[in-house]
């Protein structure tokens, strides 16, 4: 487990640093002269030499990714062009909102998917199924936008239940937390498409699992019903809900565009979005980093829990 | 978007209109003077004004070259305003009260100017003299190049010597003579002063000197404060920020753009603040804003996107007034005339006027922006009053929208007109009735509009123009891109330089052009302007410019507007209004200053019923 352990972390490494190499590139060759983008109508020639020296955009590429590389190595991810603030402290006050917010979306889909899956699976081929499925389907169909501007038309604005926002100012997890009845509805709206996501896997999985053989040798021993589904199918249903649990944990660093616009939740989405318009690398750099460790953190993480959840997998690497 | 986020949050109104909401209708204007707030005026309250994608990143009033924030003014002129106060009611003129001199006398062929300062004082009591000045100029000769609002030419480098003869008196010579007007009220409109006796020096726990005195010092002076006005984190802990003369102080910051002003009660000036405090809070997007104030929950003023311009009635259920504020800027669609396959047929003036004649202003003002825009017919908003606006701009500019006319130029002008479909030119040459140099026989009417995406209001005027242009067999081929893109892929192109990478664009539209108190167009429309993108050069038109800026005559200024209305530098665009809403019981909104560079809560105040 150590060696595979180590190889897995040494491959991770290897990826993040071709994400930052690519990403610099592709960067790089975007055309339109970032000063000027940045600058907008108070780009004169003297304004954008200045800009370029200052950023070191003037000098050749290979040196402007070194000297990236360098700063990255002293735990600096740069300033941002267009906000003028460290990228570091950009993100680090945005990412742990983000992850409280889609991080408990994400909890909410999988304590709701996971166990309407299984019940499904338990009743294959039911009206209840179907009708279960046909709502977490069209759930999932709608856009996320138009169920917030309908959850806030109805529960705001009509019936003033929830704000409709986060109130603006709030750094802090512990300020998201303290106005939580802000959070209801974005967290509400986040796990929507998600549900659909973890129950229809938990449900195929399941109805694999309630045909094995070994389901009916448990049933056969006199097991009880409500033992057999929480020992034996929950266990084996979740193996690809922990796949996409790995997959979404770039999701909850790379944040929600559509809910922190609607909800005035100011998040690593809207970060990332607004700094690709107006050309600012370093927050594109940074966020991409991230994201880019996220990825691979999710897919550690998942291939760890395959191991834990499933000696068959845990002995064949061995 | 080109409309600068300092200028769309600074925007104030000239005359305010509501708008016919009690049946949910929004089609006409009703009044000028916004709603009547009636009760008695209170004492204190908090008044929490929503800014949408607003983010400050800096207090020190001197940004460096590489901090185009335009949020920043918001921030500080409150606490530090303009030496020269823009604006009074919405007036465009200087306002006296406001404004930190009590003199102002230009001589010597308007090359000297001698400002009497008034006797204010500094937040913590000091007295404001005129080495104050001198500290803020001693700074800007040596760092202009660092400073976000220089402008090439003027203050500081056309100053050739201040002198101060007493405590209250600055003596200013200039390397020539200017037009008093625009000097006073575009350059000295932009000089904040700066306590001397506090922030000369160069660290935080160093002591105050005269270091502004050597060159060395006053860049390490400015260095210093440059830095410390960057610190987001100690805005509101930083004593250097501390000291001010404006009527706010700031209360509290934090890095999300969420700050607060507070009184100050050393104010010097006549509007002393009435509420107790005005809270700043951001917003992701207007979309948040719009779900907030139709939810009543928290805000007391904000924007209401022309977009949702039907939703007046709804807000005013809810409690809220709606005004509108016009922008004090000119809009425009900015031809190429360099572009490698257009710009000859930009470069005649019958073609510009063409495409100007085809462009249904009226029908813009009315159908895209519900009637809250300036008609756009020349360069100088209506808005700006008698003084600014010549007759001919009052009477709908030279070229109001006639179908008939630009058929007419063009027939003239040896093309074959295709209305609904594309036009082209029949007779190539340079002769009368010919299409004009470098305009090749069969060469279509043909342009490429690029425009700021992202804002419904400017889809819709520019499908506006693109089918209305087709009356003539104008065909406008439109493509949307973010303001950002087209500033970082697009140049400037002239005669001297057009090179094919970034002069590809034939027309642009990515909104208006800000002006200051005086509508100059220096900058905008003489050949070497920094804001002249498509190349347009006129000997006349630099001539009658150059009058504005440094001539005396008072007539120079219509002779400037009626010519450059007439030549179109660029095409005269309608330019749209911001629209506010405020609560019902807050009072003092109206008149909005468009000029000052920022809102003035010290004007505002709540009322409750009662007579």
């Amino acid at each position: 487990m150590t060696w595979y352990l180590t190889r897995r972390v040494g491959q991770a490494l290897a990826v993040i640093i071709g994400v930052m190499i690519l990403t610099f590139i592709l960067l790089h060759m975007e055309p339109g002269n970032v000063a000027r983008a940045v600058l907008g109508l108070k780009a004169t020639p003297a304004r954008v030499a200045i800009f370029d020296d200052t950023y070191g955009l003037n000098k050749p590429l290979y040196a402007q990714f070194l000297l990236y590389m360098k700063q990255l190595l002293q735990g600096n991810l740069g300033i941002s062009y267009q906000l003028q603030q460290p990228v570091s402290g950009l993100i680090a006050q945005r990412l742990p909102r983000d992850a409280l917010l889609l991080g408990l979306s994400t909890l909410l889909a999988l304590i709701v998917g996971v166990p309407t899956g299984i019940y499904q699976a338990t009743h294959h081929n039911q009206l209840v199924d179907d009708v279960t499925a046909g709502t977490w389907f069209t759930l999932y169909s709608a856009p996320d936008f138009l169920e917030a501007f309908l959850l806030i038309a109805l529960l705001c604005v009509q019936f003033h239940v929830f704000q409709p926002n986060f109130p603006g100012g709030i750094t802090s997890v512990g300020g998201v937390l303290a106005d939580w009845r802000a959070l209801v509805l974005p967290v509400f709206v986040l796990s929507i498409n998600s549900v659909a996501n973890f129950s229809q896997y938990a449900r195929s999985t399941a109805i694999q699992v309630l045909a094995s053989d070994y389901i009916r040798v448990a049933r056969a021993k006199g097991l009880p019903r409500r033992l057999v589904l929480t020992r034996h199918v929950l266990r084996n249903s979740l193996l690809p809900v922990i796949t996409l649990l790995g997959l979404s944990l770039p999701g909850i660093v790379a944040g929600a565009v559509i809910a922190e616009s609607v909800f005035n939740f100011p998040g690593m989405g809207l970060l990332f979005w607004q700094s690709a318009l107006s050309h600012d690398f370093p927050v594109m750099l940074g966020a991409t980093l991230i994201i880019g460790i996220a990825t691979v953190i999710g897919n550690l993480m998942a291939d760890i829990a395959y191991g834990i959840m499933d000696p068959r997998i845990r002995h064949v690497r061995n | 978007m080109r409309k600068t986020r300092r200028m769309a949050a600074a925007a104030a109104i000239v005359s305010l209109a509501t708008l016919a909401a009690a049946c949910g209708s929004v089609g006409a204007k009703v009044g000028g003077g916004g709603s009547a707030v009636s009760g008695k005026k209170t004492r204190g309250g908090v008044v929490t004004i929503a800014e949408v994608g607003a983010s400050p990143n800096f207090i020190f009033p001197y940004a460096p070259s590489t901090n185009s924030d335009g949020y920043n003014v918001n921030l500080t002129m409150g606490l530090w305003p303009s030496l020269v106060y823009s604006g009074d009611g919405g007036k465009s003129i200087v306002n006296p009260q406001e404004s930190l001199f009590s003199s102002l006398t230009y001589s010597h062929h308007d090359s000297v100017i001698t400002m009497v300062l008034k006797p204010w004082k500094w937040s913590d009591g000091t007295a404001i003299t005129s080495r104050d000045f001198t500290f803020t100029y001693n700074l800007l000769k040596v760092n202009y190049k660092n400073w976000i609002d220089y402008t090439q030419g003027l203050f500081p480098t056309d100053v050739t010597k201040v002198l101060t003869p007493n405590a209250h008196t600055v003596v200013l010579d200039l390397n020539r003579s200017y037009n008093p007007a625009f000097y006073t009220d575009d350059v000295l409109s932009t000089i904040v002063l700066l306590p001397q006796h506090a922030w000369d020096k160069t660290s935080l726990t160093g002591k105050v000197g005269n270091f502004d005195e050597t060159t060395a010092g006053a860049k390490a002076v400015y260095t210093f404060l440059q830095k410390q006005g960057g610190d987001m984190g100690t805005f509101d802990s930083n004593p250097l920020w501390k000291v001010v003369y404006g009527p706010w102080k700031l209360g509290t910051f934090n890095s999300s753009g969420y700050y607060s002003w507070l009184p100050n009660k050393n104010y010097s000036g006549p509007d002393k603040p009435v509420i107790s405090e005005a809270i700043w809070t951001p917003f992701t997007t207007d979309t948040a804003e719009m779900n907030t104030l139709r939810s009543n929950t928290s805000i007391d003023l904000g924007t209401l996107p022309l977009n949702d311009v039907h939703q007046v009635g709804a807000l005013n259920s809810e409690g809220y007034t709606v005004a509108d504020l016009p922008t004090a800027g000119v809009a425009e669609i900015v031809p190429n005339l360099y572009n490698p396959t257009n710009g000859p047929m930009l470069r005649q003036l019958y073609i510009r006027q063409v495409l100007e004649y085809l462009i249904n202003r009226p029908q813009i003002v009315s159908k895209v922006y519900a009637g809250y825009a300036d008609p756009g017919n020349g360069p100088v908003s209506v808005l700006y009053g008698k003084q600014w606006d010549s007759p001919l701009e009052k009477a709908g500019g030279p070229y109001p929208y006639s179908p008939a006319k630009a058929i007419a130029l063009l027939k003239a002008h040896g093309w074959k007109v295709v209305p609904g479909g594309v036009s082209t030119c029949a007779h190539a040459g340079t002769g009368t009735g010919d299409c004009g140099t470098g305009v090749s026989a069969g060469q279509p009417l043909r342009f490429q509009l690029l425009y700021t995406s992202g804002i419904t209001s400017f889809d819709q005027q520019n499908a506006a123009i693109q089918s209305s242009e087709e009356a003539a067999g104008v065909k406008i081929v439109l493509k949307a891109e973010p303001f950002n893109t087209i500033v970082a892929t697009t140049a400037t192109c002239n005669a001297s330089s057009h090179p094919a990478s970034t002069c590809a664009w034939q027309l642009q539209d990515y909104g208006y052009n800000p002006y200051f108190l005086d509508p100059s167009g220096a900058g905008l429309f003489n050949t070497d302007g920094y804001g002249n993108y498509g190349g347009y050069s006129s000997p006349e038109e630099n001539r009658l410019i150059d009058a504005t800026e440094y001539g005396s005559s008072t007539s120079a200024f219509f002779a400037y507007e009626n010519y450059t209305a007439q030549q179109l530098p660029v095409l005269w665009l309608p330019d749209a209004s911001f629209l506010y809403v405020y609560k019902k019981n807050l009072a003092g909104i109206t008149p909005w200053d468009p000029f000052s560079g920022t809102l003035n809560p010290e004007v505002w105040y709540y009322t409750k019923p009662g007579s």
